[in-house]
């Protein structure tokens, strides 16, 4: 169990050169503050920027304007106390699950890990696939693998970009219910970009709503509902409901937006 | 309608069966080509004093292995063209690999050495034979030399290839996880490039066999290439075929070595699409 890191964005905007050599900005004047060890989804339409904040977050790139700050500093160069899930699978395909859950204390140099990834690998309940390779799992087992290759590096911060969207409905509900579960015993912070408001409102402690692109907060929800969750069960309560009206009144204008900006300008997406 | 699914029995028997099929028309063709061949030599529709023939072909190996051949024993020349083209290979395919990813790893180093692989490739290698030759002398150390440049090139841009095709999300991710940019050269870069790396290994060691081949054609004291120039100087066909044969075996037995490690060092991929090799 960590504290988990406080994240702040300060007036953060970001700008890529297009292959066509013209400027996207994909945020304009972010700013929003986490604490320790919160839960905080960022929702937001098609393209908005969310993908963008995390890769911020994560140092893999950097702000054209502004800062973001993890822990009191300022993110300048990758974190390694900052575990990423993808939204596409970026387990290594040459690796058993064993290698690739042993990948970052491995690399990190730690001695004497295998009771670590073998208490991981149950954790995550892939017991008895440990030598199989990626491609013989199913899209959930992959996603435990991804889970578990980032937590047992014991990440302060928690970044998720859409982990579960490539995922069926039946499996993606299971693959909740664990990551709250799993969650609650770690108390890092976790940021959760996702399309799904469902999703975003049964795992959080707050719902950031994104405008669309460029990216600024529209609004901040904080999710009263009490821990720990069965993130299963808890979409059909009243309180959820409730909480679901408000954010969508909210988000539902901002994907209008985006989706009439695709259909004037095809092919631009994000 | 059918009531039952096939027995383990059936199906197997079945799939026998195909394979015999395919087997004895395989057989049949060889028959059919070769006896052809011959038919036509001995009524000499085909002359041959030209063309030579499969009886000749096999009499003329057994002349090398039982007497051995104008330029000394057919082992040792079978070995001297196989080790100059062992060793060009690995040399070609080692360094290939090494300055392919290393320039695909390093843009700036790719920017100031591209002009210099761009004319470099596009000399005809072959003709670096007669200069090695020159330079080396007519020992094996000049094919050796010809096997290196004519592996280096193919290898070196599949793995250059290989490198930047390298997944970056699994780039990114191992950065994440606290790999450093050795750990993820040899961790990440290299096992995704080498599908491609192996792929260009398939080629190679048939250029490495035409390396040692041609060297040995344009200046040698010994090998495979000689014995060719040699039969081809005294208007034997049957000795032209009969070498061509042993370095076709060598060339087979080099790719089913290099299916084998491809296999194991790839045992991580999905399996491959079913059908076959070829």
């Amino acid at each position: 169990m960590n504290s988990g890191s406080p994240v702040s964005f300060d007036n953060v905007s970001k700008r890529f050169r297009t292959p066509k050599g013209t400027w996207y900005q994909a945020l304009a004047g972010l700013e929003f503050e986490i604490k320790a060890g919160e839960f905080v989804s960022l929702v937001g339409p098609t393209g908005c920027g969310k993908s963008t904040a995390l890769t911020l977050l994560a140092g893999l790139e950097q702000p054209s304007i502004g800062a973001v700050n993890v822990d009191g500093r300022e993110v300048d160069k990758i974190e390694t106390s900052t575990g990423f899930v993808f939204q596409h699978d970026a387990t290594f395909p040459w690796m058993s699950v064993y290698n690739n859950i042993a990948a970052g204390p491995k690399f990190r140099g730690v001695k004497n890990y295998d009771q670590l990834v073998r208490t991981w690998i149950s954790k995550v309940g892939l017991t008895g696939f440990e030598s199989n390779y990626p491609h013989q799992l199913s899209g959930g087992m992959k996603k435990r693998v991804a889970l578990a290759q980032a937590l047992i590096n014991e990440p302060s911060l928690l970044l998720m970009d859409e982990p579960f969207s490539a995922l069926d409905v039946q499996t993606r509900s299971i693959m909740t219910d664990e990551l709250v579960s799993i969650w609650e015993t770690t108390g890092s912070t976790v940021v959760f970009v996702t399309h799904d408001l469902e999703e975003a409102i049964a795992l959080s402690d707050r719902v950031l709503v994104l405008t669309a692109g460029p990216a600024k907060v529209k609004a901040d929800f904080t999710i009263n509902l009490p821990r720990p969750r069965k993130a299963r069960d808890i979409r059909f309560t009243e309180e959820f409901l409730e909480i679901y009206q408000d954010i969508w009144s909210v988000l539902r204008d901002e994907v209008d937006i985006a989706y009439q900006r695709q259909l004037v300008a095809p092919g631009k997406g994000k | 309608m059918v009531e039952e699914f096939l027995s383990e029995a059936a199906i197997k028997k079945n799939r026998n069966k195909h394979r015999v099929k395919v087997h004895s028309l395989q057989l049949g063709l060889a028959v059919l080509l070769l006896g052809g061949w011959q038919i036509l030599a001995d009524h000499k529709i085909l002359d041959p004093f030209f063309y030579g023939r499969p009886s000749g072909v096999m009499h003329q190996l057994g002349v090398w292995i039982t007497n051995g051949t104008s330029i000394g024993s057919l082992w040792v020349n079978a070995w001297v063209t196989f080790y100059e083209a062992t060793y060009g290979f690995l040399a070609g395919v080692i360094l290939g690999i090494i300055f392919g990813v290393f320039l695909a790893r390093n843009p700036t180093a790719a920017e100031i050495f591209a002009p210099y692989i761009k004319v470099s490739n596009s000399i005809p290698r072959v003709v670096l034979g007669s200069i090695f030759v020159l330079w080396l002398g007519l020992g094996s150390v000049s094919k050796v030399a010809l096997a290196f440049v004519l592996v280096f090139f193919p290898v070196f841009f599949n793995a250059f290839q290989g490198t930047r095709e390298a997944d970056h999300k699994l780039i990114a991710n191992a950065r994440l996880l606290g790999a450093s940019k050795r750990q993820i050269t040899i961790k990440v870069i290299f096992p995704s490039a080498l599908s491609w790396i192996t792929a260009s290994m398939h080629v190679s060691f048939g250029f490495a066999l035409i390396g040692a081949i041609v060297g040995e054609f344009l200046g040698a004291q010994r090998g495979l290439g000689l014995l060719i120039a040699t039969a081809q100087g005294n208007f034997n066909p049957n000795g032209v075929y009969a070498a061509m044969l042993i370095i076709a075996i060598m060339a087979l037995s080099a790719e089913w070595l290099i299916t084998k490690l491809e296999n194991r060092l790839l045992n991580w991929r999905p399996t491959q699409i079913s059908g076959t090799e070829l």
